[in-house]
């Protein structure tokens, strides 16, 4: 079977893509779809632990599980945020959302 | 009896109620505005006196005390030592107490915070009694403030008046530097016996137990405060502005008692003072100064009361100088104190007496009321010839016991205290005879006070009166003590109240001093005294020499008396030029250094370094994200290293 | 059951290559599909790894749900193309620490000791049992989840709603 370091691995490279993406982007849309990348880098640290470390209590299965759901819930209203802000500024680049700062 | 604290426990629950009556206004509705509520609170405290000091005599010295506070590794006990010197102090209080208090009410009368002045009175009366029961230096320190702050209240009872308010911030100000002094040396005899209780430190000091560095430190110290409260030179200068109080505070406070804290203080610590070398002596030369420039300075100021205070001055100096003497000495200055404690506050009752009648209180503007006020006229003269020491009135007595202990100190200091009582003897005979010999004055002393008056009808009689009978009956009664109070000295009479070989056999220090009669002194006292009288007489009643004529041939020693040997000058001058000057100094410190630097300073560089660091909030939401992420990182590097 | 090897490698590379191909891309579209195919790579390495249950729900949720919001997000928004549109100007940085970042992953993993981490086999759990720990022993936090989830569906109405006077 597979090492466990492997697999943390690919996790931890899917991890920093959606990093790169967060970081490097405007459009509040890529930001996004990076950030749900970070997240199912982060489900598949939890599954893999679940699965070499603790088949019987599964905790990090659980814990994936509830990552999804709160992410689906955070998709949903980013999108909210995002409409918004191109209603007021017609565009959806996050930098332009800029007011609170000196 | 351990009920003694029921002495001070009435007199505090009379302050503790009409103090409460008068701040909520229900005084009004009290009748009497509640002083009898105080007078009788004093009244039972001075009956109570008496089963106390059989009592006393019945078991001799004895001590007890209640747990006070309990911390680690310290146990401080409050509590309450009866022997004679406190014996004879309760009496005092009380009965001064006592006749202040029925006193007040007629000069009072009228006087709007008539009730607070009583509940004034009645703290007072309490931290006194509290003063000398105290068997601890804590505790006594406490009462010893007390005592101070309620002498400030009752300076400053008419505080809308500048002069008294300012008196009264005087005497709080140049007592404190005593005050401070005294609670130094409690602390050290503190740190070096690890005892507040008296009994202990004596002890201590007997065992030798204490470096004789500390312990002449730790006197001088106490003596400091001594000084202070007793008006001794260089603090003496409070006493005389005290007067602007109300006159019956000047008799009970600034002459009978509290004043006398400070011999009380000497005599109760005396087992300290006589072990330190030289401190007995120079409690000599202190209170020889002080009595003999007190006495210059009361033969030229023409106020009367400031007359009885620099009396009193001078002869609280005389008690002081007095305890310097040893053994004979401790016995004598108590004595001479309770005796002066009655004679004194008679004098200043008399002189309210006639400032009562006649709404004056300069001697210039005053003058033949001997037949106006033939009560008041006879009870000053005793108190007068009982201040210059005649026999067989009770000021003769006391002052040979003192003048006996100070011949032994040398013919320079028997010298000076004769020249004490010869100088008392004339400004004493100078007051009696011009308030109540001579013409009076001036037309417009009959006429100025009288218009006066009748601005504000109905308060005081139009004419010159004698006495009303509140103010008669303290003034009788403390005109007999101060005729008969000092014949306990004879053994004969001592023996009827237990002092069967005279005072020495009941308060002495170490051994008894068996009454001893030296003629030798009684006669060159005496005449000294006498004398006096008849250089006042002849100035101020015969005039047959010209007072004027005396001013003008020693005009400057008469402008340095009037002007008081220059000790407020002095004084002056050091606050300007030294305290002013360190004050500037330090308050440039505070706005340089603490307000603009360490206030000011933080701020302004938080300003200025805000007005840089705003830039880095750009408001891009990719740079926080970047800076977050790279923090993480450090820190995630620095737990790997550390983890490494 | 065990799958082979070169299956969950090849499984991988895919994830990550949608991974690269999102974080190379300026366009939304094609980023949305590459997102997609990390997604579904994902769900298989779940499959592979015996999670059948979280796979499924990766697929429903991620694949289906989340997908087709950010469409919608994209259309609603009409993204063009420039890379001045898409770009934030600190892309060197952002590489720099999101390289350092993974840098820093692989060492704290490879230096890592695993001990008892050497299991033959996989431990097939299924849907049963993952239901019953769920509702039973999780059911609080799962509840909780419910809420967060109805929340942010409110939230979401109250913040996209178009205001009348807008």
């Amino acid at each position: 079977m597979i090492p466990i370091q492997q697999v943390l691995t690919i996790s931890a490279g899917l991890f920093c893509l959606g990093l790169y993406v967060v970081l490097a982007r405007r459009n509040a849309v890529l930001v996004l779809m990076g950030l749900e990348l970070m997240l199912n880098g982060v489900a598949l640290n939890f599954i893999t632990f679940a699965v070499y470390r603790d088949p019987e209590r599964f905790l990090g299965q659980i814990f994936a599980l509830f990552v999804i759901v709160v992410a689906a819930a955070e998709v949903g209203l980013a999108l909210a945020i995002i409409l918004r802000l191109y209603r007021l500024r017609r565009t959806a680049n996050v930098d332009e959302a800029n007011t609170m700062r000196w | 009896m351990e009920q003694a604290w029921l002495l001070p426990g009435l007199t505090f629950g009379a302050f503790t109620v009409l103090s409460l009556a008068s701040l909520t206004g229900l005084a009004r509705r009290i009748p009497g505005g509640g002083a009898w509520l105080s007078i009788a609170a004093a009244l039972v405290s001075f009956v109570l006196f008496w089963p106390v000091a059989a009592d006393e005599q019945a078991r001799g010295t004895h001590s007890f005390a209640i747990p006070w506070v309990q911390v680690a590794g310290l146990e401080l006990t409050a509590g309450m030592a009866i022997d004679p010197l406190t014996v004879l102090m309760l009496g005092l209080i009380t009965f001064v107490a006592l006749c202040v208090q029925v006193y007040s009410t007629g000069y009072m009368r009228g006087e709007s915070r008539y009730s607070w002045y009583f509940a004034a009175l009645s703290l007072f009366v309490t931290a006194m009694l509290g003063l000398v029961l105290a068997d601890n230096y804590l505790l006594l320190y406490i009462m010893w403030e007390l005592v101070g702050f309620c002498s400030y209240l009752l300076i400053g009872f008419y505080y809308d008046r500048k002069a008294a308010a300012e008196a009264a911030k005087k005497a709080f100000v140049t007592t404190r530097l005593g005050d401070v002094g005294l609670l130094i040396g409690i602390l050290l005899l503190f740190r070096a016996t690890g005892t507040f209780q008296m009994s202990g430190v004596f002890h201590a000091v007997e065992t030798g137990a204490i470096e004789p560095a500390t312990l002449s430190l730790a006197a001088l110290l106490l003596f400091l405060g001594a000084m202070g409260k007793s008006a001794q030179f260089p603090f003496h200068v409070w006493l005389p502005d005290a007067m602007e109080g109300p006159t019956p505070v000047s008799a009970l406070i600034h002459a009978a008692t509290m004043v006398a804290a400070g011999v009380y203080l000497v005599a109760r610590s005396y087992p300290l003072f006589s072990a330190v070398p030289g401190m007995l002596m120079f409690m000599t030369l202190v209170g020889l100064i002080t009595t003999i420039m007190a006495a210059g300075i009361a033969l030229v100021v023409t106020d009367i009361k400031k007359v009885i205070a620099y009396s009193t001055v001078s002869k609280l100096g005389f008690m002081v100088a007095v305890l310097g003497a040893g053994g004979a000495g401790f016995t004598a200055a108590i004595f001479y104190l309770v005796t002066h404690g009655f004679f004194k506050a008679l004098l200043f009752l008399g002189a309210g007496s006639v400032i009562h009648a006649t709404h004056r209180q300069d001697l210039q503007e005053l003058g033949g009321l001997g037949r106006k006020m033939p009560l008041t006229a006879s009870v000053l003269l005793i108190a007068t010839l009982a201040l210059a020491g005649l026999p067989p009135l009770s000021g003769f007595w006391s002052k040979d016991e003192a003048l006996v202990a100070l011949s032994q100190r040398g013919p320079l200091v028997y010298g000076l205290a004769i020249l004490s009582v010869f100088l008392s003897a004339i400004y004493g005979a100078r007051l009696w005879f011009r308030l109540f010999t001579g013409p009076a004055p001036t037309a417009d002393h009959e006429s100025g006070p009288v218009a006066e008056d009748e601005s504000e009808p109905g308060t005081h009689a139009l004419a010159t009166h004698d006495a009303p009978v509140a103010m008669a009956l303290p003034m009788l009664a403390l005109a007999a003590m101060s005729v008969v109070g000092g014949v306990v000295a004879l053994p004969a009479v001592g023996a009827l109240v237990g002092m069967p070989q005279g005072i020495g056999s009941y308060l002495f220090f170490h051994e008894p001093e068996p009454f001893y009669f030296d003629a030798g002194v009684a006669v060159t006292s005496t005449t000294a005294a006498l004398l006096g009288l008849f250089v006042a007489s002849g100035l101020y009643w015969w005039r047959i020499w010209s007072p004027a004529a005396l001013q003008a041939r020693f005009s400057r020693a008469h402008a340095l008396l009037e002007r008081k040997f220059l000790v407020d000058e002095v004084y002056q001058w050091a606050i300007d030029h030294i305290v002013l000057a360190s004050g500037r100094l330090v308050a440039l410190f505070d706005r340089a250094v603490l307000n603009d630097a360490g206030v000011n300073g933080p701020g302004v560089v938080t300003v200025a370094l805000s007005a840089l660091l705003k830039y880095t909030q750009t408001g891009r939401l990719a740079n926080y994200a970047l800076i977050m992420v790279i923090g993480l990182l450090v820190l995630f590097a620095a737990a790997f290293g550390f983890a490494m | 059951m065990i799958p082979p090897e070169w299956l969950f490698r090849g499984i991988a590379t895919l994830g990550l290559l949608g991974g690269l191909g999102l974080a190379l891309t300026r366009n939304v579209v094609h980023g949305a599909l590459f997102l997609v195919l990390a997604l579904l790579a994902v769900a298989g390495l779940y499959l592979a790894l015996a999670a059948d249950f979280v796979a499924l729900v990766q697929v429903l949720l991620y694949g289906g749900a989340v997908s087709i919001l950010i469409l919608f997000a994209m259309m609603l928004t009409q993204v063009r193309e420039e890379p001045e549109t898409t770009d934030n100007g600190q892309q060197p940085v952002a590489l720099l620490v999101s390289l350092a970042a993974f840098a820093a992953l692989a060492a704290a993993i490879n230096t890592t000791e695993w001990p008892g981490t050497t299991a033959r086999s996989l431990a097939h759990i299924d849907f049963d049992t993952i239901s019953a720990a769920l509702f039973t022993t999780w059911a609080i936090p799962f509840e909780i989840v419910s809420l967060v989830l109805l929340a942010a569906l409110i939230g979401a109405i109250v913040v996209a709603r178009q205001e009348p006077q807008e």
